[in-house]
């Protein structure tokens, strides 16, 4: 590490970077969002029947809009998940529980309440919410393995219990009406995935986020800070549940059937973590590069038959080398504290292994 | 079903549970790693069984030391060149480490075997004892006695050798192990290939009464769990009483009014819940 | 010091039990406003168990304290630091993947209320803070590459933060040399000026001496004397206390 230049007593601001070149790496990293966010919003209007006639060049098509949404999706699904286990550090491997209640809240919801979708929504965002906070109470008083395990738990028991229900629609599920357009789930994904990211900004900016930070370096310490570790837990794992929950809600809606394989699928749990820890966990932008990553390296692949086997084949031995190699993910070499060496690869393995 | 045979099959389910949990036990006591892959190497354990059987025609309790061998074999290697590189690591790593084995293997098991269902059916599968009015399926009377044997034999193994004397003190405390002279890396891959070797002998006994397929385990990796969290971690007695217990507990469970098979998860978390509320160090386990 | 507006801290038949053995029993004492008062004893004694009753991580069994005649039995532990108390651990416990200004500010956004400042003013407290424990050049770098008196100050300055009506300092001079001892002891002084109550545990005599007003001593979880330092270390059962752990050490065949 370079010597710090001293900089002025009390004059920068809260949240200096370290280093000028950190800096502008920051900048740079900043812009390119900025612009492939604005190409992300723009570009798929090519597609309109509006843009269509005027003659202009067909950019995206329906394959592109599949994959696009679902990338989305995980970004929230990764991001949320980030906020309880990256930055809390309270692994949860049960978060698919979550994306579940909102999907099925929906679907409920308009299917035999006869809701608005948009009204519905806002039911994907509460119901979980509630049950996190609930369930969250005896839940992280749990630390480590025991922690991971009850939280997965939790996922499969729940989706056990609705499989079985027949106000669930038991093992068929439930059909919701069809509302074919590409357009519009896309930008709902999009904009979920936004809200979760900059979910995560503003919270790393707060008293919220280093009080979560603390407890995640130190709990005991946190504790004796001033740091109420409860309410702080409790509210990380109910936010990250809400926004997992909203990408649910959109998703039951745009894959118009739920029941228990879709929407309480441990993959979906699993692969979440993984786009977080590529990434880098308990960073802004660790489970975006992630998310895009992984799962375009996912779709690019998967298939029927053997083809989708040596997929997951393929995921388990990166799971496995990622984890082994990578534990800060790739983040930190973007923001440039660290570089890609054989001396980072070995001072990792030497701090981690036997 | 009257509550005697009910709990006369809970009580010989219980011993499938015991050799389910006393790998998963030895792994998470020594190692501190909760090994995501166990239902995964319960289910080699299973087509080894099946693969011997159908091949071969040896009988799969007979077969129990090839899936011994077997699996001990790849629960060595396994730790020794993967896992060991993440055991000093927050125990978020080794969790997600063993769930990428876990991918890795079930599916490397439904790209050789396929997802066909696979039978073992041995000239005595459907034959019983009666005792008194309750019919005591063979099968299930000698996967309770082959689970007992395991126990005994993990327990003396632990208490008895010298092996199991570096095993306890890796456990108990890894730099003193250390600076008497025991190697770690070679204990941990030890250590792992034991519970494997466990894993294994559990998917024998599981092959002669259920059908198998590539993702059949995985419900027994969370049942593994509850069965050591209800014993309670580190002692094999515990993880003999957990298993009992556990498989009393799943068939009285399920035989209740709106429940049934399909909750099998359910009523394992429920228990877990149960006690992590109850008592948190299991019905023998030292306090937390 | 027995007058009540003199007394910050009270200590009234203390007890903690783990399993049947009793860490602390029946311990009282009082501690003044404004006082530096240090806490000795042989291993064992409870000392670190008294900082733990106090600052709320562990339950009293028995007993009661009173900080400025409020009860605090059964207050979870952010909630006695909302009230003013603050301590450092004996193995430091920095925030690890934050740097050294960030670790303090954790204290002034939330500690004492107070403390609980809004971001901005968190991080120039804690700048102020830093600078008189004297880590201000060292304030932008990861907690990692900080030596261990460094991490020591740090604790101190975190706690601090908080701004704290009373400090408990665990062991800050466990592994400190000499040199390192004495600009610690300059740091102590400065704190206390700053109006701040200490209570200290220590096993460096020297830092006894030369900066507690009172010393109570500790031995098997019991209140054994109490007075100025220089009596305390001269009375029989003080010595007999520590002496007997060195001979039955001798005997062991230490």
């Amino acid at each position: 590490m370079a010597a710090q230049p001293e900089p002025d007593a009390g004059q920068e601001a809260a949240f200096a970077v370290a280093t000028p070149a950190a800096a502008r790496r920051e900048r740079i990293l900043l812009v390119v969002a900025a612009v492939a966010l604005v190409l992300l919003v723009v570009v798929p209007l090519t597609s309109t029947d509006q843009a269509q006639s005027a003659g202009l060049p067909l950019l995206v098509d329906r394959y592109w809009f599949r994959v696009a949404t679902i990338v989305a999706m995980f970004v929230v699904i990764s991001a949320a998940w980030n906020l309880i286990g990256g930055l809390a550090g309270y692994p949860a491997f049960g978060n698919v529980v979550y994306f579940g209640i909102g999907a099925y809240a929906v679907a409920l919801l308009v299917t035999r309440y006869h809701w608005s979708f948009a009204a519905a929504l806002a039911g994907s965002v509460v119901a979980p919410a509630a049950f996190a906070g609930l369930i969250g109470v005896p839940l992280l008083r749990l630390r480590g393995h025991y922690f991971a395990v009850a939280s997965l738990g939790v996922a499969v028991a729940v989706g056990e219990v609705i499989n079985n229900l027949d106000y669930f629609g038991g093992a068929s599920g439930i059909f919701m009406p069809i509302v074919r357009s590409d357009l519009l789930f896309y930008y709902l994904m999009l904009g979920a995935a936004l809200l979760a990211v900059a979910i995560t900004w503003v919270v790393l900016r707060t008293r919220f986020g280093y009080g979560l930070i603390a407890i995640r370096e130190d709990e005991s310490a946190a504790a004796v800070m001033g740091v109420n570790t409860t309410v702080y837990k409790i509210a990380a794992y109910a936010l990250s549940a809400a926004l997992t929950g909203l990408a649910g809600g959109i998703y039951a809606q745009w894959n118009v059937f739920v029941n228990q394989d879709v929407a309480f699928n441990i993959d979906v749990s699993i692969d979440s973590i993984l786009m977080a820890l590529i990434g880098g966990i308990g960073t802004i932008w660790g489970p975006v590069l992630g998310a895009v990553v992984l799962e375009f390296l996912i779709q690019t692949f998967s298939g029927r038959g053997d083809l989708a086997v040596v997929t997951q084949i393929g995921l388990g031995l990166l799971l496995t080398v990622a984890v082994i190699f990578l534990p800060r993910g790739v983040v930190d070499f973007l923001g440039g504290r660290s570089s890609l060496t054989l001396a980072y690869v070995r001072r990792t393995l030497r701090s981690s292994g036997v | 079903m009257n509550w005697g045979e009910q709990v006369v099959l809970g009580l010989l389910l219980g011993g499938v549970y015991v050799a389910v949990g006393l790998g998963f036990s030895l792994v998470w006591g020594v190692l501190n790693i909760v090994n995501l892959a166990y239902g995964a190497m319960v289910m080699i354990g299973g087509y080894v069984t099946w693969l011997l059987f159908t091949h071969t025609g040896i009988d799969p309790f007979l077969g129990i030391p090839v899936n011994v061998v077997v699996l001990f074999a790849i629960g060595y290697a396994l730790q020794y060149v993967v896992v060991n590189r993440v055991v000093r690591a927050p125990f978020l790593y080794t969790f997600l480490i063993t769930f990428g084995l876990d991918l890795v293997i079930v599916n490397a098991l439904l790209l050789i075997f396929k997802p066909d269902f696979r039978s073992v059916t041995t000239w005595y599968s459907g034959a019983a004892l009666s005792v008194g009015p309750i019919l005591v399926p063979y099968i299930r009377l000698w996967s309770l006695l082959v689970a007992w044997a395991l126990a005994a034999v993990m327990w003396w193994i632990l208490n008895r050798t010298r092996t199991g004397d570096a095993i306890q003190a890796v456990g108990s405390d890894r730099d003193a192990a250390q600076l008497v002279g025991v190697s770690l890396s070679r204990t941990y891959a030890l250590t792992f290939g034991l519970g494997a070797a466990c894993a294994g002998v559990a998917g024998a006994l599981i092959a002669t009464y259920q059908a198998i397929t590539p993702t059949a385990g995985e419900p027994y990796t969370l049942q593994a769990f509850v069965v050591v969290i209800l014993g309670g971690l580190g002692r094999v007695s515990a993880t003999v009483v957990g298993g009992m217990l556990f498989g009393l507990v799943q068939v009285l469970a399920q035989s209740a009014p709106h429940l049934g098979a399909g909750y099998q998860n359910a009523i394992a978390f429920g228990v877990l819940v149960l006690v992590l509320l109850l008592r948190p160090q299991g019905l023998l386990g030292r306090a937390v | 010091m027995s007058e009540p507006g003199e007394v910050l801290l009270s200590l009234r038949e203390v007890t903690r039990r783990f399993g049947g053995v009793a860490a602390l029993d029946g311990v009282s004492f009082d501690v003044g406003r404004n006082e530096i008062l240090g806490v000795i004893g042989p291993n064992g004694a409870g000392k670190t168990t008294l900082l733990n009753c106090v600052s709320g991580v562990h339950r009293l069994d028995g007993g009661d304290i009173l900080l400025d005649g409020r009860s605090l039995r059964g207050l979870p532990p952010h909630r006695v630091a909302r009230l003013g108390v603050g301590r450092t651990f004996q193995i430091v416990k920095p925030f690890g993947s934050m740097t050294v200004r960030e670790n303090a500010a954790v204290g002034a956004l939330f500690g004492s209320s107070e403390a609980r400042l809004p971001t901005r003013r968190a991080f120039a407290h804690a700048d102020e803070v830093l600078a008189l424990v004297g880590l201000a050049p060292k304030r932008m770098l990861p907690v990692a590459s900080l030596t261990v008196p460094d991490r020591k100050r740090l604790e101190v300055a975190r706690a601090l933060c908080t701004k704290p009506r009373l400090l408990l300092l665990d062991e800050v001079m466990a592994g400190l040399n000499a040199v390192e001892v004495d600009e610690a002891l300059e740091m102590v002084r400065a704190v206390h000026a700053s109006g701040v109550t200490i209570v200290l545990i220590e096993h460096v005599m020297r830092v006894i001496l030369g900066v507690c007003q009172r010393v109570v001593v500790l031995h098997l979880g019991r209140h054994l004397a109490e007075g100025r330092p220089a009596d305390v270390l001269r009375d029989s059962r003080v010595v007999e206390a520590y002496l007997g752990e060195k001979y039955a050490s001798r005997y062991a065949g230490g």
